[in-house]
């Protein structure tokens, strides 16, 4: 167990080197600097800023102090929004998209699983058609589409809700509904298989044989093996929505994480692009490690250090 | 012994076999996808769709770049005003527009510039010699509050205050856009860019996946291990940030540079269900005899253990394209699609958010066209997947 923890660890700070390493060379492999405008920058003003921001040393050199800088969690200055850092800029928009984000997964968590489970339970009923019919729906609709149709029925014609910003509690639902949809109905229909699946085994059958009641029929065998297939594809998923989705931060004018991401990539910031994507990832990587390590607990069966 | 107490069998078993003549891998996959109404229903859509992406843009009178100035943000049906014979439209913009009864348009209708009263908001215009007064203070005026219409249009001594007729626009069906270019033309358009990327990022995943997968999971032991490292690695990160940071690197848009990003990122999942699936194969004994009769080991892996692998290859190749086609259109939705004037369904979706409150058919019809093909794309793939399954072969 400990040397599998300590294995996953020394491989994420392997994956996190190569990450940035494969974004800085990118990053400087193209032509033009920063600071290139369309009008031309004066060459003793384009000399000086590239000697404040250290651009006039070899790449190499620049990535050791970047990377320096990575280890005391200085992710440098944001070139377009001048003064202030890339630290600055995470600090200010992670929370509301990780506030987003963690509703979203809340409600997938609640809504989506209990669905899934009693559209098992009703196969081929009305209930199960139509919780199938919205699954579909939901999955095949894009992000930005719910989005905007939300914008445009809720708070345009119907006026309950505001049509940007969060800050009004009212605000927080248009987000959160666009930003679970897809995710939702997949959890409900890999529940629903899932539970269908466990349904049909003999222990389900022995049990119910044993006259146990229904309620723990369900509840202690048949979902508690059910949702086994659905935490392995919630763990990355909740780590994936945290940090929030570019395009509902741009339609619901949210201030968050993905919307600099976003602009920063309109405006070649290359810095904030780097941090960016280098938080990003460590937030990922951590947080699939958390869900891996949960897995010991939820199902004693998995043991690490073997792969199947 | 008396052989004429026995009778002869035979013919009764010959019954038995033709009954039901054997069929192929393929034969009874496609007998069991033809039952599935959903997946046949997706099927034709998708037939629709590339049909009409294909050689649709050859019938409408304009090109995906065409700007008819004049005729900015129409949309697919417009109310128009009965005055005096002749039929009108007034925009959101207050241009008026003569229509024939049927929906054509005609033209617009100049206004007058030395005319145009902004502060009492009247704007006069003239249409064959005679003017069309309309006066849209309604509701707007702190004098003019509490009417249940927003305008009135004038022309010949006749007023209207509601307009009496709707009719679909007949030269614009799907409406046009901001600097007036014919909507369906650009869905049309945007339908052979979404699915052109859709298509060949798939097939190039597909081979990509195919050959990393299936030498990852033949060769086994060191070679598998650094080969799925690798793929650890590359799968640790959300693969859009990947995509986007490519898209960065190439400078932006362009059609090849999308499909190349997306190509050589999805892969990724590609390779690793082949290589469980070769994992599976190889210690059968039908490659141990192949083994043995000394076929080579790149003959073994293309011609036994791909096309024992094919049903889910060819079940997750068909979820892949609708993810793709979501990618793509995400990325042209955050600016780094195909350049502009050209246009995906993204593209289109992204540049009608600005104006979705006054002109929503412009962010419909677009968006419909996803969820249309996802849905086609989704149904199919569902279908294959049960057609493909081989623990569902008896039914």
């Amino acid at each position: 167990m400990r040397s599998y923890f300590l294995k996953r660890v020394v491989s994420m700070f392997i994956t996190i080197l190569l990450i940035t390493a494969l974004t800085f060379t990118m990053m400087h492999s193209i032509p033009g600097g920063p600071f290139t405008r369309e009008k031309a920058v004066p060459d003793e003003i384009l000399r000086r800023l590239n000697e404040k921001y250290n651009l006039d040393q070899p790449v190499f050199i620049q990535y050791l102090d970047y990377m320096k800088g990575l280890l005391t969690f200085d992710l440098g200055p944001s070139y377009s929004k001048i003064g202030t850092s890339v630290n600055d800029l995470i600090v200010g928009g992670f929370p509301a998209s990780a506030k987003i984000g963690l509703l979203a997964s809340i409600l997938i968590i609640i809504v989506g699983i209990p669905i899934g489970v009693i559209s098992a339970l009703k196969q081929n009923k009305p209930i199960d058609y139509v919780v199938m019919f919205m699954a579909t729906l939901g999955i095949t609709v894009p992000s930005f589409v719910v989005a905007t149709l939300i914008i445009y029925f809720f708070a345009g014609k119907l006026g309950w809700i505001p049509s940007f910003g969060i800050t009004n509690p009212l605000g927080y639902i248009g987000p959160v509904i666009a930003l679970s949809g897809y995710s939702l109905s997949f959890i409900s229909r890999l529940t629903r298989s899932s539970m269908l699946e466990v349904l049909r085994q003999d222990y389900i059958r022995t049990a119910r044989a044993n006259g146990i009641r229904e309620w723990s029929v369900l509840g202690k065998h048949a979902i508690k093996n059910a949702l086994i297939p659905v935490v392995t594809y919630l763990g990355p998923m909740i780590a994936a929505i945290l940090t929030g989705s570019f395009v509902i931060e741009k339609i619901f004018a949210i201030p968050g994480l993905g919307k600099y991401y976003v602009d920063s990539v309109n405006n070649r910031d290359y810095t904030t692009i780097m941090g960016v994507t280098v938080f990003y990832a460590v937030f990922y990587i951590v947080m699939v490690l958390l869900v891996d390590l949960a897995y010991t607990i939820i199902d004693p069966r998995i043991k690490f250090g073997s792969e199947k | 012994m008396n052989p004429n107490k026995f009778e002869f069998i035979k013919d009764k078993y010959d019954d038995a076999e033709t009954s039901r003549p054997s069929l192929t891998y393929w034969q009874d996959a496609w007998r069991r996808l033809k039952k599935n109404k959903l997946s046949m229903a997706g099927l034709v859509t998708i037939g629709i769709i590339l049909l009409l992406g294909v050689f649709g843009p050859m019938f409408t009178p304009y090109s995906y770049s065409d700007q008819v100035n004049k005729y900015k943000n129409l949309p697919p049906i417009m109310k128009l005003y009965e005055l005096g014979g002749t039929y009108f439209y007034v925009s959101n913009d207050y241009n008026i527009f003569a229509v024939e009864r049927n929906g054509r348009l005609i033209d617009r209708i100049d206004a007058d510039r030395s005319r145009r009263d902004v502060i009492n908001k009247v704007y006069v215009y003239t249409y064959q010699g005679e003017d069309v007064v309309l006066d849209f203070s309604y509701n707007l005026l702190p004098s003019k509050m509490g009417y249940d219409y927003d305008l009135t249009l004038e022309y010949r001594g006749e007023t209207a205050t509601q307009h009496s007729i709707s009719r679909i626009n007949r030269i614009f069906p799907f409406g046009t856009d901001d600097i007036g270019r014919d909507l369906m033309t650009r869905i049309l358009y945007g339908a052979r860019i979404s699915l052109l990327v859709a298509f060949i990022a798939t097939i190039v995943n597909l081979f990509i996946g195919i050959i990393y997968g299936s030498i990852s999971g033949f060769e086994g032991g060191k070679v598998d291990e650094i080969m799925m490292r690798i793929v650890d690695i590359i799968n640790s990160v959300p693969l859009v940030l990947y995509v986007i940071l490519l898209m960065v690197w190439f400078r932006g848009g362009g059609l090849w540079n999308i499909i190349i990003a997306l190509s050589s990122v999805y892969w990724v999942s590609m390779a690793r269900l082949v290589r469980g699936q070769i994992l599976s194969l190889k210690e059968q004994e039908f490659i141990l005899s192949a083994k043995v009769l000394g076929v080579s080991r790149s003959r073994i892996i293309m011609k036994h253990l791909i096309p024992n692998a094919i049903g889910p290859i060819i079940v997750s190749m068909a979820m892949m394209i609708p993810s793709a086609v979501f990618t793509e259109s995400f990325l042209s939705f955050i600016g780094l699609g195909v350049s502009a004037p050209m246009a995906s369904w993204g593209t289109l979706a992204n540049n009608a958010l600005s104006g979705m409150i006054t002109y929503p058919y412009q962010l419909f019809f677009p968006a419909m066209s996803i969820a249309f093909t996802m849905l086609a794309f989704n149904f199919i793939g569902d279908g294959l997947r049960d057609a493909l399954d081989p623990r569902l072969r008896k039914g």
